[in-house]
């Protein structure tokens, strides 16, 4: 016993010695990021290649496949993201009922989902409805690109067919001996360098970026970089028209800025050239009820986040996305990339607001979010009230205003800028919370914008569309609940919604993918 | 008469003094020592406490001038708990609990006003918020600064 109690004494002093001697140094306040060598190549594309190294940040990377769990207005089930009328996880108490209206004529009133776990990107890919999946050519009819955001293949690929790689078909990547689903998925080597685990681009778009805007990514702060692996993603594109540059190379819409009102500017050029070589307004489709010409926005996250509250103080996106947790003692960043409202402690916050519980914050988020959501409602509510008027007033046979012209065009424009602002709020992921004051700005002019819409339409008719326009714009034109690609091979259900009448039938055909499988023969 | 000057007993006061004189040094140093940043960080749990405290304006005080009691008979207690408290939840693998708790944030806001007592003065600044650093809120670590400046991966 005694003996017990003497050792222990020896062993606390030794450890108390040895704690005062390696206490001599001071702590160095440049904060140098761990340094690798590793075995791995750098041209890696697997997931699985860097588990051994890596156990804790792949175990950590792996929870992305948690596709179950809803927060009140985002989370992991992929509904249908205008589905409020069907139970999880097919709909959801707060949907968008009218995003397949105002995608009419537009791959996206197929099929557009909430998004899930990165795990799941190529999985998703390969079964949404947007890419087409029937015809005996098996042809995807969108382009290449469309993968760039979804694995690191896309480095292989563009090494390997350069420029001419973007124009060509979707689908001729697609099957299981081009692409590993679940292993060459959105993965370390899309933010890491393999040999280095260095942070690195891999984005084409990203870095024709930081070129055209006189940035170098070796001299820039880890704290932008943090940000910034992200924003190779989650951000608005287009696709270059073939009278620009290669065809759908991708392109960030940010040499005006990364606003909404930037963004409408920008678009106003680099579209189709005309006789005189000048590019046009720039469109991503014709709607199918107005024949205005429209611009998709998708997930603007770092345009909208950069200037919020924040973004603007320097918190970068792995701040809240990406919080240190100690496992094993070892203190490492989380690689579920998620809602942060998942946790019920908060913790990801909590490492700046200390002084802050969990449900207080929580109910800060939701503050801004049900503010925000309710009066997106209602911007889409009064965009296709604006379609509805343009489409009525070109089909008017009455007597229309001696400045019938120049009034219509000055409604379209109003349509689509409408849209493009309300679309700037929808698409992107946070509800109004990566910047409360710029979404609740930008739905207040996408209102105005509509509303300016059908004024315009309505003065274009000597207001004879007026009275068609009058009443609940929900019975006017009701909200398209089913829609997709073989839904458009039945005349019958085209028959179901006024606007669905608007669009042609498809031919029928048979599927000629399921998911990775090729079903009918190339020949 | 008398004892001889070079007698057992003056050997014995003399040795005894000289080793008290001795361990009483030993004892404030490594008090003093154990007040400050290079022991508290020798645990990497510490290492975001320690940087943005040397990044801060109180970088050249110790932590305890905040993190302790002032008062000797209150500073010895008070350390051997926490020492005893950071040593098991160390060996534990808990990460440095947030916020501090409340016996912590007593004692460092006691500090604040020992040092700031006379800016203070003549405005009831203790009124309205509980804890100074409610206001003065970066001084509690950089709180609200964006997590690369502070720390990064596997400390």
């Amino acid at each position: 016993m005694n003996k017990r109690i003497l050792s222990l004494a020896v062993a606390a002093s030794a450890l108390l010695g040895a704690a005062l001697l390696s206490g001599c140094d001071d702590v160095s306040t440049t904060l140098k990021a761990p340094t690798y060598k590793t075995g791995i190549k750098e041209d890696e594309t697997r997931i699985s290649a860097f588990k051994a190294e890596f156990p804790s940040q792949h175990a950590s990377y792996q929870k992305n496949n948690e596709s179950e769990v809803m927060t009140e207005y985002k989370g992991s089930v992929p509904y249908r993201k205008n589905d409020n009328v069907n139970p999880l996880p097919k709909g959801f108490k707060h949907a968008q009922p009218y995003l397949k209206n105002l995608w009419l004529g537009y791959p996206f009133m197929y099929e557009y989902n909430e998004a899930r776990g990165h795990t799941y990107a190529v999985e998703d890919f390969v079964h949404i409805d947007r890419l087409n999946r029937w015809g005996a050519d098996g042809k995807g009819k969108m382009p290449a690109t469309c993968w760039n955001c979804k694995t690191p293949k896309m480095m292989t690929w563009i090494k390997e067919y350069g420029d001419k790689f973007w124009s060509m078909d979707v689908n001729t990547f697609r099957g299981k001996d081009k692409i590993d689903a679940m292993d060459e998925t959105i993965g370390c080597a899309n933010c890491h360098n393999p040999a280095t685990m260095e942070l690195r681009l891999y984005s084409e778009p990203l870095k024709d970026w930081l070129k055209r805007s006189g940035q170098d990514w070796a001299k820039l702060s880890r704290n932008e970089k943090r940000s910034l692996v992200c924003a190779q993603c989650h951000v608005e594109y287009y696709f270059t028209h073939k009278d620009n540059g290669p065809a759908a190379r991708p392109v960030f819409p940010w040499d005006n800025g990364m606003n909404p009102e930037d963004m409408y500017q920008y678009y106003k050029g680099h579209g189709k050239k005309d006789a005189a070589g000048k590019p046009g307004p720039f469109v991503d489709f014709v709607h199918g009820a107005s024949k205005v010409g429209i611009i998709k926005m998708q997930h603007p996250d770092y345009e909208m986040f950069q200037d919020g509250p924040h973004g603007a103080a320097g918190v970068s996106c792995a701040d809240c996305h990406m919080q240190y947790q100690r496992e094993d003692g070892k203190k490492v960043s989380s690689h579920w990339m998620t809602s942060p409202m998942k946790d019920k402690e908060m913790r990801a916050c909590r490492q700046c607001h200390a002084d802050k519980t969990a449900d207080y914050l929580r109910e800060r988020v939701l503050y801004t979010q049900k503010k925000s959501f309710d009066q997106l409602l209602k911007a889409q509510d009064l965009s296709v009230k604006a379609h509805e008027a343009v489409r009525l007033a070109s089909n008017y046979t009455g007597e229309r205003a001696p400045d019938y012209d120049a009034l219509m065009a000055e409604a379209r424009e109003m349509v689509r800028k409408g849209q493009l602002f309300w679309d700037y709020v929808s698409a992107e992921n946070s509800v109004g919370f990566h910047n409360p004051a710029k979404t609740l700005d930008t739905l207040m002019t996408s209102a105005e914008c509509s509303q300016k819409a059908v004024d315009l339409a309505s003065q274009a008719t000597q207001y004879g569309i007026a009275p068609a326009l009058a009443g609940d714009i929900k019975k006017i034109v009701p909200p398209i609940l089913e829609m997709s690609r073989k839904l458009q091979q039945d005349p019958e259900h085209l028959k179901t919604n006024p606007w669905l009448q608007l669009l042609p039938v498809l031919p029928k055909a048979d599927a000629a993918w399921d998911g990775q499988e090729r079903l009918t023969s190339t020949k | 008469m008398g004892t001889p000057r070079n007698g057992p007993w003056l050997k014995w006061l003399l040795g005894g003094v000289a080793a008290g004189a001795a361990l009483f040094g030993v004892l404030a140093y490594a008090m003093t020592a154990t007040d400050q940043r290079p022991f508290c960080a020798s645990c990497h749990i510490m290492q975001e406490a320690a940087v943005t405290h040397k990044m801060g304006t109180h970088g050249d005080r110790s932590c305890n001038e905040c993190h302790a009691p002032h008062n000797l008979l209150a500073k010895l207690p008070f350390k051997a708990q926490e020492g005893l408290r950071d040593f098991m939840g160390n060996l534990a693998g808990n990460d440095v609990p947030y916020p501090a708790s409340a016996s912590t944030r007593d004692v460092v806001n006691e500090n604040c006003k020992a040092c700031h007592a006379r800016t203070n003065v003549t405005v009831a600044s203790m009124d309205a918020k509980p804890y100074c650093v409610d206001c003065h809120r970066n001084v509690a670590h950089m709180r609200q600064k964006p997590i690369s400046t502070r720390t990064v991966a596997y400390e």
